[in-house]
Order: C-alpha cells, then structure tokens, then sequence
C-alpha cells in the first residue's frame, strides 16, 4: 500500500466525517433532516474566499468569520422556522417529511442567492500549493493542513462525545429524547446548541475545502449526498459511526479511483450508498434490528 | 365507482377533449406552453402517489425522467414513436422496481435519501456510459411533430390525473394513506405495507418515465447534465406540495402558478425564480400545511366539497 494513497484517503476521509458529524448531530437529536447541509459547507468556502481575496489573511484566519457565520445562520433557522414550527401538531406529526421540504426550499434558496450575488462560475484562490515529502509521500502543503485541522476536529468531537457533560447530554438526547427531558436535560437548549454545532461544522468544513478545490454556488448538494452516504454507513443518529464511516469511504473512493479511472468516482461512491442501504440499512454497526 | 368519482373523470375528460383543440390555433409558442403545462401536470399528479398519498417523499423524481429521455435518446433512430413511448413508461418502471426493493425493508428517511442519491447515480452511469461511447450529447434528427408531441402529452396528463383520482378513491389508495398516518399500526392491521409502496412507487416512475422521453423529442438534444437536472426534482416537489399533495386536484393549482411564472422568469432571471420557488415551498409547509387546494376545502361548505 502507497503512503501517497493513505493520505489521500485520510485527507478525503477526514473531511467526509467532519461534514457527516453536523448532518447526524441535527438528525439524532431533533430528527430533522437537512438536505441543504452541503450547502452550509458551500457558505463556509465562500466566506473562506472573500475573506481571502478581500483581506488576503490566511483561509485559517478566516475560519473566525465562516464558523460564527454558519452557526448564526443555523440559529435563524432554528428560531425564524423550526421553533414557530414545532409548536404546530400537524408540523410535528410529520416532523421528518415537512423538515425535509423545509430543508429542500432553503437548499434552493441558498444556492440560487449565492449564484445571483457572485456569478454560478467555479472560483478559487492558491493557499500553500508547495510540495513536501511527508512520511514518504509527495503530498501538497494544504491537504496536510486541512488533514491536520479535520483529524483534530474529529478527534475532539470523539472525545466530547465520551467525557464532557455537555457531549454526554446529547448523546443521551440521540438515544432517549422523553427519558431525557425527565431526568433533567435540558431539551430546547440543547436542540439549539446542535443545530448552531452541526452547522458550525459543515462551515469549517467549507474554509477547508476552499483550501484545496475550486468551488461554486452549486457544490453543496454532492457534499449533502456524500454526509448521507458517510451518516447511513455510520449509522443515523450514531454519531461515532458517523466517523468512522468518513474514514471509511475516503479509503474506499481513494483506493478505488486509483484501482479504476477518476472517472468512476461518483458512480462508486453512490454505489457503496445504494448497496449499503439493500444490505446494511441499520449501518455497517448498528444491531440487526436497531432501527427497521 | 361512487358518482363523485365518476364526475370527476368525466371533468377531467371534458377539459381534456377542450384541449385538444390549442394546436389548431396553429400558434406554436402556446402549443409549446401546453406542451410544458401539461407535462408538469403529469409529473406532479404521478409523483403525489408515492409521496403525497403514500407520505414517501421523493427528492429525485427526475431520474425517472432522465431514463425515459435516455431510452428515447437511444432508440430514436430505430423505433417509431408509438414503440419509444411506451418503452421509455416501462424503463422507468422497471428501474423503481428494482430500486424500490431497499425500500420493501426499510422505511422514512431511508427512502429520501435513496431517492436522493439514486438520481445522482444514474446521471454518473449515463454521464460515463457516454463518455465510453465519446458521445457528448447526442442531436435527435428528424423529430416529430410539435402537434403530435403535445396530444401525447395531452393524454399522459390525462391519465396520470385519472390514475390518481382512482387511486385516492380505491383501497389500495386508502392504504397508502394509512401507511402515510402510522406505518406500525397498518402494518398491524393486516395491509401489506411493503408491496403498496412498491406499487405505489413503480406507478409514480412510469409516466414521468415518458414525459422525459417527449422532452427530448421535444428539444431534440440529448445531454445528461441537463436532463439529469436535480431542479426538475425541486420543481415537481414544490408544484405538488403548493398546491396540496393530499388531493388530486391539488397540483394543478401549484403547476398553473409556477409554470406560468417560470414564462415570465426563466429566460431572463433564473436564480430568482428558483429563489421564488423555495420560498413558496418553506411558506407553504409551514402556513399552509394541506397547499392552496386544501385551505380552499376548508373555506368551501362541506357539501359542494
């Protein structure tokens, strides 16, 4: 095995699983399912952009400005809609469809404001494109930093999830919402601290990603397939998993472009996706009959 | 049939034998514009079986669509129209039920998300599949006439609306129904959840299956990213769900609106029709749970209902 491909993988991998942690985080506590989570990711790279085009700072730097962003938008959406909403018992009972046409409208939305405000073209600006030798591979400067940062990230988030009060309350939240709410957690806040976490994710996500690609109004919506591909794999609702099933379709796309032509990259991707779901829907480590 | 069935059809029948007469007029641009209102119609009233009545929602309605478009683009040369149309209905057809099969065992979000990457996956499949045969878009010569394009269209509209008007009044519609209340408590009762889905899904691909193979006759150019267009999907979801999805009669209100729209949009300002669309779609979800159809039931007394 190359260690050219083993970074590969993890540099892809990394970053699927970041973008995949915000998507489950809004789906095991409330539920919801954002289909315009890619487009988040999309807002973050072109915050990422102009702040580097504007300012020339670092995309790091920029990070400060796409984070906050995001997870503002997030909270607009939670009290603007989701809030009013919830209150609503026809909106509740159907909770998982309206959400979805919700998420679908603002997914729309959002992708065509962008498109109008700074042209559908494809854009992008060089960041630490120089070549080192790093652990015998040849590998560029800012696919080490954005792997560096995703690791990191997801590092934390597994450790967050295992010992801190707050990450405990929500895992709890995922697994029992009523039990939850008698003993004590407190449910509204956290659904909101989800909501503002799952999309400050996908917006870091996004500075990554500009780091590296080229991007556009309309690259969100491959991401919002590939986090539901990486979610399905995991398990939905199964944060962890979630993780491990960036990982595991970084290694699978990076390792089967290289076996094949890079032209096959979507077709596989989306194939582990539908052969996932026929065989495995509960996720590659969910128990036979967790969730049918 | 109950009389109010039958009324109804008989309704949609009149409306459809008056429509008949638009190509006379010999103007091409409304033949056109019937052409595309009708096509919608069709799209919207197949798509509300699985995803109004069966509460499945669908967000890639369009690859049925493009498969059609596809087996059209494919056969052209060699099949007359009258083999071309059927054969598109069926290809989409067989093509959710092959993949409608993950959805006989798993149930709610999963279907989304299916339905989601399925559309990408066959654009990816037919995207390589040309690029293997270095085909890069493929020019349709010779195409039929705009007239006979349009009655085509005319009856397709026509029997996805009868269709659904038989279905929303049969059993197999009331069990859609149920499984779109409670899908545990259906199951329990003795319907068999997963072959209605199935059905349900395999009837809402073939029509839109052939609408994709008449606009490609239609254009007369065949070129996968654009056929594949995910916002064919938006549009059919935010047609059906403005104008209430719960209904047969529903869609034609969102497709009357946005269609008519889109003439006035599409061709200088796009993003802010689709900026339009979005909008429409959140508002209505979220006031107007039933679409415009159903906040006129309610405002109408109950028996002229």
């Amino acid at each position: 095995m190359s260690s050219q491909l083993v970074i590969a993988a993890l540099v892809s991998g990394s970053i699927y699983a970041l973008i995949a942690l915000g998507l489950n985080l809004i789906y095991g506590t409330m539920r919801l399912l954002n289909v315009a989570h890619g487009d988040f990711v999309m807002i973050g790279a072109y915050c990422a952009y102009w702040c580097v085009k504007l300012t020339g700072v670092s995309p790091l730097l920029a990070m400060l400005v796409a984070i906050p962003l995001t997870a503002g938008i997030g909270v607009v959406l939670y009290f603007g809609i989701f809030r009013m909403a919830m209150r609503s018992r026809e909106f509740v009972e159907r909770i998982e469809a309206n959400s979805l046409l919700i998420f679908f409208g603002t997914s729309v939305i959002v992708e065509n404001l962008t498109a109008l405000a700074f042209t559908p073209n494809q854009r992008g600006y060089r960041y630490q494109d120089g070549i080192v030798e790093f652990l015998g591979a040849v590998v560029p400067v800012n696919k080490l930093i954005v792997l560096a940062i995703a690791a990191a990230v997801c590092i934390g988030a597994v450790v967050f999830f295992r010992i801190s009060t707050l990450g405990l309350a929500i895992k709890a939240l995922i697994q029992q919402r009523e039990a939850s709410a008698l003993v004590g957690i407190p449910v509204a806040r956290i659904d909101l601290i989800c909501f503002c976490l799952g999309f400050a994710v996908a917006g870091l996500a996004g500075v990554l990603i500009s780091m590296t690609e080229e991007i556009s109004p309309f690259m969100g919506f491959p991401f919002t397939v590939v986090a539901f591909v990486v979610v399905i794999l995991g398990g939905l609702g199964n944060v962890t998993g979630s993780l491990f099933g960036g990982l595991l379709l970084g290694v699978l796309e990076t390792f089967g472009v290289a076996l094949t032509a890079p032209s096959y990259r979507s077709i596989m991707i989306y194939a582990v996706f539908i052969a996932v779901l026929i065989f495995r829907p509960q996720g590659l480590f969910g128990s036979a009959r967790a969730r049918t | 049939m109950r009389p109010r069935l039958l009324r109804r059809i008989a309704l949609v029948t009149i409306a459809a034998l008056l429509a008949v007469a638009l190509p006379s007029l010999g103007n091409d641009y409304y033949t056109g514009f019937g052409f595309s209102l009708l096509a919608w119609v069709a799209l919207t009233e197949s798509w509300i079986i699985i995803s109004g009545m069966a509460g499945y929602v669908s967000l890639g309605h369009v690859v049925f669509v493009g498969l059609g478009a596809y087996v059209a683009a494919l056969t052209w040369t060699y099949l007359p129209l009258g083999a071309i149309v059927p054969l598109t209905g069926l290809s989409a057809g067989l093509l959710a039920a092959i993949v409608g099969y993950p959805c006989l065992r798993v149930r709610g979000p999963y279907f989304v998300i299916l339905t989601l990457g399925l559309s990408e996956l066959v654009k990816f499949i037919v995207i390589n599949t040309e690029a293997a045969l270095s085909m890069s878009g493929r020019v349709l010569f010779g195409a039929p006439d705009v007239d006979d394009i349009f009655y085509i269209s005319l009856g397709l509209a026509w029997a996805s609306l009868v269709i659904a008007l038989i279905v929303r009044d049969s059993r197999f519609g009331a069990g859609l129904l149920a499984i779109r209340e409670n899908e545990e408590a259906a199951e329990t009762i003795g319907i068999p959840v997963s072959a209605l889905k199935l059905a349900a899904f395999v009837l809402s691909a073939i029509i839109p299956g052939m609408v994709g193979g008449l606009m490609i006759l239609r254009s007369t150019y065949f070129e996968p990213l654009q056929i594949f267009n995910p916002q064919t999907s938006v549009l059919i979801v935010t047609m059906a769900v403005i104008g209430g999805s719960d209904r047969p009669f529903g869609p034609l209100l969102g497709v009357g609106l946005l269609v008519v729209l889109q003439e006035l949009l599409w061709a200088r300002l796009p993003q802010l029709y689709m900026i339009i669309v979005g909008v429409l779609l959140i508002s209505v979800v979220i006031w107007m749970p039933g679409g415009v159809y159903g906040r006129l039931q309610r405002l109408l007394p109950a028996g002229t209902r």
